[in-house]
């Protein structure tokens, strides 16, 4: 006996059925928070948070006139570029060496997801015990090793408070960036070595005509997530910066709260306005990426 | 993408229907089942447990049930404001502005929710600290008063009689004490975002200058620039603070310095008193802040308790009230947080705690910043955000005073 047939329609509708539980996650923690940021950032809120009517495009026009917007802009220009460029070329290294079988490998790869395991707040805290003027163990270990001859506060001196961070921040990107290419490499498969030797290329032609190409997919998604990570990243700016005045060494993000919470501006209209701005600058700095890299030849 | 379109629309109205669904409270008519009362987190060991106990005193009378929250100060501005945002206000709120929250229409006055006997008891100069538009919104909770913190072993290394009375004795103290070498500071300073404000007041005070000049911002006054020279050559010209002390806190700047034993002299308040005897490391004396001024004047703190009008709560709110400002209540909580009196009943109780003293005595000269003036929310994130550029190296106090007389000006008008 043939089994009913199913029409269309039924299964469509099943499908919504079984799709529903994660529609309405979608829903409540994507779309719904993203429509009450775009609904904030036309609307006008007095100091205390109290709506006070609509008021179109007015919270980007007065963005744009902010003063601190382009010393932000540029420290978060800074801030992701070097922290992803640094971050992945040391990782290359890492992975690399991770591929290798050595004894003691296994300790080494746990080692390595410490400082991703741990909270961002705690890690930041923790350098900035390091970083410490009179308390830290930096300035006393540069000195000592002759690469200092003063003391520098690290974290008040205007020159180098984004290093510090930036040091930061790379460190504790390390961790997803050094696993996402160790799946990478070990993708690769042998036998293409195996034809390289044959070939008789040396180790650095193998790396760069071999491994490189191979590893693209993998760099790929290692540089289009961390570039998202890092310029959402809020915990470490905020707690290395959170000594300094004015916004000299802030990105968009913290930025962003400091317009609604923390500054004279006080403002989560204006605030929520740059809170859009950010998303869609992420969006197009992650497509332009992607086609500068051509996404489509590297997914072939 | 066909298939895909109806299931993003679907998506769409769903969140649309979200927010449409949150607007407006649930109001109940006639009285309430629970309270909401949001609570600054003053120490980790007290502030909880106290509310705790008293809100649930305060069911098993009423039988009203309290949604207590305890934020820590880091935070509690910005989840306030997400709650009023969203259209969920507090029934009872503890903050350390209140003008705002008045200026918005969003309170009850004490009139409406405190009865005649604790509305008295309020000492006046803090009753008139809570007042907007002739009326008290913001109900004093506890207050503190700024107290001037010397080192004594360092003093006595430098062979410093006595804590200094004037500038110029105070410049000449921090001076030996620098001169002490090994990293030894004279005064810490803390001009950084954390409460820049206040470090600023005492000085601006106790050289004649203000914040207002009658109803006026009078930020950018001859004193006070004045002043703010003085506190930039304190850093850059005798080079007695600590490094980059527009760019050091309070917490763990100028008190972590101090509580080590590397400080000579740092205004403090009973908090920080209560630090240094657990720790029993630094051998301190607490005196008058110095002046340039004739008399001593110090910064006074108050905190608030408000009242949020919402459909049917005033009578809950009113008990809950009636039931904080019991004078066993306050004055048990304010005791067991090293804070001062803000009524009659608690300054008499208090009086014979000798540790006080200094504090208590300072009180009557204690003067507050002007939180009654909406103004001041905005004027005091500004003053955090950049006074301490003023005392960098190159740094320019008058450009720094004259923006923020600016921003003050516009800032009453919005």
């Amino acid at each position: 006996m043939p089994g009913p047939r199913r029409t269309r329609r039924a299964t469509d509708w099943q499908a919504l059925l079984w799709l529903g539980p994660s529609l309405l996650l979608i829903g409540g923690v994507v779309l719904y928070p993203a429509a009450r940021l775009v609904q904030a950032s036309l609307s006008q809120y007095s100091v205390t948070g109290l709506y006070q009517g609509w008021v179109g495009l007015r919270n980007y026009a007065r963005l744009l006139r902010q003063e601190a917007l382009v010393t932000v802009a540029m420290n978060t220009v800074v801030w992701v570029a070097v922290i992803v460029v640094v971050t992945v070329l040391i990782s290359l290294a890492l992975a690399q060496l991770l591929d290798r079988r050595f004894p003691g490998r296994r300790l080494v790869r746990w080692a390595l997801i410490v400082p991703w395991a741990a909270s961002l707040i705690v890690t930041s805290k923790l350098f900035v015990w390091i970083y410490d003027y009179y308390f830290g163990i930096l300035n006393p270990v540069l000195q000592s090793l002759g690469v200092l001859a003063q003391p520098v506060d690290w974290l008040g001196d205007d020159s180098t408070v984004m290093g510090a961070m930036i040091a930061v921040g790379v460190f504790v990107s390390l961790p997803f960036t050094s696993y996402v290419l160790l799946a990478g490499l070990q993708t690769i498969p042998a036998d293409v070595y195996e034809a390289a030797r044959v070939d008789g290329a040396s180790a650095w032609r193998t790396y760069r005509s071999v491994t490189l190409p191979l590893l693209r997919p993998a760099l790929l998604v290692a540089a289009v997530l961390n570039i998202i990570y890092v310029f959402n990243s809020f915990p470490i700016v905020w707690t290395l910066n959170d000594r300094n005045p004015g916004f000299g060494h802030d990105t968009m993000i913290t930025y962003m709260y400091k317009i609604a919470f923390k500054s004279s501006l006080r403002d989560v209209g204006l605030a929520a306005a740059l809170g859009v701005v950010n998303v869609a600058l992420i969006l197009v700095a992650v497509i332009v990426y992607l086609r500068t890299v051509r996404w489509r030849e590297a997914e072939a | 993408m066909r298939r895909v379109m109806p299931v993003l629309l679907l998506s769409v109205v769903i969140s649309f229907l979200a927010i449409a669904c949150d607007r407006g409270p649930s109001a109940k008519s006639g009285g309430v089942a629970s309270i909401k009362v949001v609570i600054a987190d003053y120490s980790k060991d007290n502030t909880r447990p106290f509310w705790q106990a008293l809100s649930a005193a305060y069911t098993k009378q009423t039988g009203v049930k309290v949604d207590l929250q305890v934020i820590d100060w880091n935070s509690i501005d910005q989840q306030v404001t997400t709650m009023i945002q969203n259209n969920q206000p507090p029934d009872v709120l503890n903050l350390n502005s209140f003008s705002s929250y008045a200026k918005d229409g969003l309170l009850n006055s004490s009139e409406d929710v405190l009865s005649a006997k604790t509305r008295d008891d309020f000492l006046a100069a803090f009753a008139r600290g809570g007042e907007y538009q002739g009326k008290l919104y913001g109900f004093p909770i506890l207050s503190s008063a700024r107290a001037f913190f010397y080192n004594k072993s360092l003093f006595a290394k430098a062979k410093i009689a006595a804590p200094p009375k004037t500038w110029d004795e105070f410049v000449k103290t921090a001076q030996k004490i620098t001169a002490l070498g090994k990293g030894t500071i004279g005064y810490a300073l803390p001009l950084g975002p954390e409460e820049a404000q206040a470090e600023w007041s005492i000085w601006m005070w106790n050289n004649g200058g203000d914040w207002k000049s009658g109803d006026q911002w009078a930020i950018n006054s001859e004193k006070n620039l004045q002043t703010l020279k003085f506190l930039a050559d304190l850093a850059n010209t005798h080079k007695v603070t600590q490094v980059n002390p527009g760019k050091t806190n309070r917490t763990d700047g100028a008190f972590q310095l101090f509580k080590d034993g590397k400080v000579g002299m740092v205004m403090g308040f009973s908090p920080l008193a209560k630090q240094l005897d657990a720790e029993g490391k630094v051998d301190y004396g607490v005196t008058e802040m110095p002046t340039n001024a004739g008399a001593a004047v110090t910064l006074g703190v108050e905190d608030y308790l408000m009242a949020f009008k919402k459909k049917g709560n005033q009578e809950a709110v009113t008990k809950f009230l009636d039931l904080y400002y019991q004078p066993e209540n306050i004055t048990r909580w304010i005791t067991a947080e090293g804070f001062l009196p803000v009524t009659k009943s608690g300054l008499d109780q208090m009086r014979s705690n000798a540790k006080l003293k200094p504090y208590l005595d300072a009180l009557p000269n204690a003067r507050l910043v002007p939180t009654t003036d909406p103004a001041w929310d905005k004027v005091k994130l500004d003053v955090q955000q950049n006074i301490g550029l003023a005392v960098q190296p190159g740094g320019n106090p008058k450009q720094v005073l004259d923006q923020l007389q600016k921003n003050a000006t516009t800032a009453g008008g919005r």
